[in-house]
């Protein structure tokens, strides 16, 4: 049903502004798309005004392509940069209240779980790391602790980026921003070793080094959300202004912060690597009969 | 919120209305029944705001149908038809503008007034295609309520609501429950109105002045691109200022 | 409880009951919640024989949660809220509703519900006093959101100090915030007004998110009489695809939706789409007028219309009201009495009209500021020559001896000062 929803009403193409019948012909939905196709379709998120050089906006978009189906997904974000480009996607992006997309995702998912019993319907919070180590601290555990089957992205540029530069609970000890005059008091929240506490199905930290693997966690962590549980990507986004990083040296940074300690790194539960596994299996038995079928034909 | 009492009735009129009007359905107007409609904040039979839709869709300049998502996503067979319906109403109105609302986000920064209107800026659209009479048709109501009383406030603009739903206050003409046959009969008001001597706007030396004015500025802006290859299209109008928080 | 439910009881050493126990098993013996069937809200509501019972108002809500064809429901524990929520986790296990669970607290509680509002499903959560603070940044953006959804509120008093005891003065906090707020007055309203909230806030016009307050514990643990209609019937599903706002499902257009638009930014043109939104909220609360009065008999109830001396009263004060209206009939007196069923919308025209004839109105209350008295006073602004009297009013638990309204009835408060005596009982 859902892509039915993209289609232009006969007699309306030529009044429909460019980027929506780009989006019709040329959108990433109900297809794979991979990020070495980049340029060759229309994507979710192109028009943004976030700053230049800013490293979420390249994760978001990367992210993006690694939707299993972007179609059937609604993204949720709250206050913070990340939203500015979120808002502006081809996806539905439900902004809501301070700190509360774990409890809106939870009451959406199971809500669209009852209405649409034979459509799986992806939902992916994707805030900031005050949005949920910090203000929406509780309603990510919970959600967690319930196994709400959803995936939680957080956008961790370690600062309030979107209020002009405070300490967060992301923030690394004795880094002095807005609100820490005399440096950051204590360390970095493990939410990593939180999340494995909550028992979330998988887990995974990177930074925006590498397109690919960002489109593969994403899309690993968005399928194992859907059968086994709840999944949670932390992902390193600085925030160059905050952190007065030269636009130019973004990426070096992102590399050097990498290697020092924010090393790729991936927990998966065994049951989550079966149904990987499984799906893997079931795609490639697919594909050698629909070889075997043209063979045959 | 609450309704004065002794104060005289509301009038829905084009505006510019002022900084902040209040809703109409604040003033006490409040929505029609079947088999009536509302112009200008006062509740009259259907046929005459048929009469009244088409008085203004034929006269006032620049005539113009803004279709929001439920018409021009076919995501129905039902809205299909719909769409074929709200193009044969436009074929009856001379000169007639159809600028899509293809949907609610705010577009930053900057929007192409001739492609789109927006419901976080409605009346960057209308300003600058100098839009006097115009239909919201398949525009969620939400977002039409806000829209037409952003319109009332500050542009002259005739709004007319094609509603599927209960109607809107804030529209100076309004047809509860529009369905197709509701949608025909619009179309067939403007046949009668013509039929009985109504000159459209479009057929009129002033009209004809100005549509043959803006085909030939926009004959030139197509040779400008062709020639410069601008990255939009046409002139852009700021919409949001994202600088500024 | 149900009776699928029930198991032996165990006590602690203390021999406090043990609740904690297996999941019972729900047995499939009889599946009444099947086989329900839908019928029109007319026919729930009016025409449906009814059966006289006689129950507490938790058990009313409960009843009214039978009928309702809610699909999700999310609760979390405070008294005097509790009971209702449990009771209705025990209509889930028996399958009258799709989706049930315990949030971590109310801000997640009311964060989720919003969730489930814009998925398209009918959701349900109730609270009470500190809870409803609790979760009041969220309930505050439900009708900006256009979310239709039912929120049950039993009313205590708001700490501190610490007390889980009635006192509306929460009710205080709803009256700005957007949401429909009906404020019942015994347990046939905490049946009826619940049922009745939801196919109002559901109309297209309407879309908003409503509240049903009742006092904590005078009408939620006490019983009263309730006519109930029968029980394999219930409301129409909610019809999503027909309201103010698209869903957020990706099945309706638009394909790309920011419904929840951050227009934040410092401009005259973010300013002005704001202003027109909240008026367009407002404006969805006067759109609920014509539903309420035909759903629900209008927003105001008149006993004794016409009367010099008026009582107007909200919640558990109407019943006690109702009480001193009749003691002062037998002593020859005529007094009115407006119920306000409907605290938003707020009935100014039809005040205006009840008490057109008045000379003295009373406001009693059940909370410490009279928010009631200042809504009525500006109401009547300028349109009333009669003398208002913001009381009387009782807090913190306390009930409303009708001797008080008496009283105060009869006398101006100062001289009600120098006769109440305290009740010795």
């Amino acid at each position: 049903m859902s892509l039915d929803t993209l289609k232009i009403s006969p007699g309306f193409e030529s009044y429909m502004p460019k980027e929506y019948v780009d989006l019709v012909e040329r959108g990433p939905y109900g297809r794979d798309v991979k990020v070495s196709e980049m340029g060759t379709f229309k994507e979710i998120i192109e028009e943004h005004p976030m700053c230049a050089g800013c490293a979420m906006t390249l994760f978001i978009r990367t992210a993006l392509i690694g939707l299993p189906a972007p179609e059937h997904t609604v993204i949720l974000g709250t206050a913070g940069c990340g939203r500015l480009v979120l808002s502006q996607a081809s996806i539905p992006f439900i902004y809501g209240n301070y700190g509360d997309t774990n409890g809106v995702a939870s009451g959406l998912k199971r809500g669209l779980e009852i209405r649409f019993p034979n459509q799986t319907k992806d939902v992916v919070v994707m805030a900031g790391d005050g949005g949920l180590a910090d203000i929406g601290f509780s309603c990510v555990m919970h959600s967690w602790f319930r196994k709400e089957k959803f995936t939680t992205v957080m956008l961790d540029n370690e600062v309030y980026g979107n209020t002009g530069g405070q300490e967060s609970g992301m923030t690394n000890k004795g880094m002095v921003l807005k609100m820490a005059p005399f440096g950051k008091k204590f360390e970095k929240m493990d939410m990593i070793g939180l999340a494995k506490t909550a028992g979330v199905a998988y887990i995974a930290r990177l930074a925006p080094t590498n397109p690919t693997r960002i489109a593969n966690v994403i899309r690993k962590a968005v399928l194992i959300a859907r059968e086994v549980g709840p999944t949670y990507v932390q992902a390193y986004t600085s925030c160059n202004i905050e952190y007065a990083i030269p636009t130019p040296k973004v990426m070096d940074d992102a590399r050097e912060v990498e290697k020092d300690r924010y090393g790729f790194m991936e927990i998966i539960s065994d049951e989550a690597k079966a149904y990987l596994e499984r799906i893997e299996q079931e795609k490639k038995a697919k594909a050698k009969a629909v070889a075997a079928s043209k063979a045959g034909a | 919120m609450t309704t004065a009492t002794s104060s005289p009735r509301y009038q829905v009129l084009p505006g510019p209305e002022g900084l902040l009007p209040p809703s109409a359905a604040a003033m006490g107007v409040v929505l029609p029944q079947d088999g009536e409609g509302l112009v200008e904040g006062v509740i009259v039979p259907e046929a005459a705001t048929y009469k009244a839709i088409a008085k203004a869709m034929l006269t006032r300049r620049n005539p113009t149908i803004f279709p929001g998502p439920l018409v021009v996503w076919g995501w129905t067979k039902h809205t299909q038809e719909k769409a074929s319906v709200v193009l044969e109403l436009a074929a009856e109105i001379p000169g007639v503008k159809i600028i899509p609302m293809p949907d609610y986000r705010p577009i930053y920064p900057k929007i192409d007034p001739e492609a789109v209107i927006n419901p976080c800026h409605p009346n960057l659209t209308i300003w600058h295609n100098k839009i006097e009479a115009c239909i919201f048709v398949g525009v969620h109501c939400h977002f039409a309520s806000v829209t037409l009383k952003m319109v009332r406030a500050g542009t002259n603009c005739y709004t007319v609501a094609l509603c599927a739903e209960a109607g809107h206050e804030d529209a100076m003409a309004s047809l509860p429950h529009c369905d197709i046959e509701k949608l025909q009969r619009v179309t067939e008001a403007l046949r009668q109105a013509k039929k009985e001597g109504l000159v459209p706007w479009a057929l009129t030396p002033a009209g004809k002045r100005e549509l043959a004015a803006e085909a030939e500025q926009k004959r030139k802006q197509r040779k400008a691109i062709a020639t410069s290859a601008p990255t939009f299209a046409h002139e852009l109008v700021a919409g949001l200022d994202e600088n500024e928080e | 409880m149900a009776e699928g439910l029930e198991t032996e009881v165990k006590t602690n050493p203390q021999g406090d009951v043990i609740t904690a126990t297996e999941a019972p098993k729900v047995q499939a013996k009889e599946n009444k919640a099947a086989k329900q069937r839908v019928v029109t809200p007319e026919h729930l509501f009016f025409e449906a024989p009814r059966t006289k019972t006689f129950i507490t108002g938790s058990e009313a809500a409960k009843e009214a949660i039978r009928r309702a064809n809610v699909d999700i429901a999310i609760s979390y524990p405070i008294t005097p809220q509790s009971e209702t929520m449990q009771q209705v986790g025990y209509l889930y296990a028996e399958g009258y509703l799709k989706d049930y669970y315990r949030g971590e607290e109310e801000y997640g509680v009311m964060s989720a519900i919003a969730g489930a509002s814009r998925a398209g499903v009918r959701a349900l959560t109730a609270t009470a006093g500190p809870g409803l603070m609790r979760g009041m940044e969220v309930i505050t953006s439900w009708p900006g959101g256009r979310m239709p959804l039912l929120l049950l509120v039993m009313c205590r008093v708001i700490n501190a100090p610490l007390a889980i005891q009635p006192d509306n003065v929460e009710l205080s906090y709803l009256l700005n915030s957007g949401v429909l707020l009906f404020h019942g007055e015994n347990q046939q309203d905490f049946f009826d007004f619940p049922l009745k909230a939801y196919m109002i806030a559901e109309k297209c016009e309407v879309t908003l998110p409503a509240a049903v307050a009742v006092d904590g514990f005078f009408v939620t643990h006490a019983r009263g009489w309730v006519e109930l209609p029968p029980d394999d019937i219930k409301l129409p599903p909610r019809d999503c695809y027909h309201e103010a706002v698209p869903m957020m499902d990706n099945e309706n257009p638009p394909a790309r939706l920011s419904r929840d638009a951050p227009i934040q930014k410092s401009n005259f043109i973010s300013y002005q789409m704001h202003a027109s939104w909240q008026q367009e909220i407002w404006a969805a609360q006067d759109r609920a007028r014509p539903w309420i009065k035909k759903y629900m008999g209008g927003l105001i109830e008149v006993v004794n219309p016409g009367a010099e001396t008026m009582i107007v009263a909200s919640g558990s004060a109407v019943s006690q009201s109702r009480e001193a209206v009749r003691q002062a009939g037998e002593k020859g007196d005529t007094i009115g009495l407006v119920k306000i069923r409907s605290l938003r919308p707020f009935p100014t025209q039809e005040l205006i009209e009840a008490c057109r004839h008045a000379k003295r109105i009373i406001v009693p209350e059940f909370n410490c500021i009279g928010w009631l008295a200042k809504e009525v006073r500006s109401a009547l602004y300028g349109q009333t020559k009669a003398e208002i009297v913001p009381g009387p009013r009782v807090f913190g638990g306390m009930s409303m001896p009708t001797e008080l309204i008496l009283e105060y009835l009869y006398k101006t408060p100062n001289e009600a000062r120098l006769t109440t005596k305290p009740l010795v009982l």
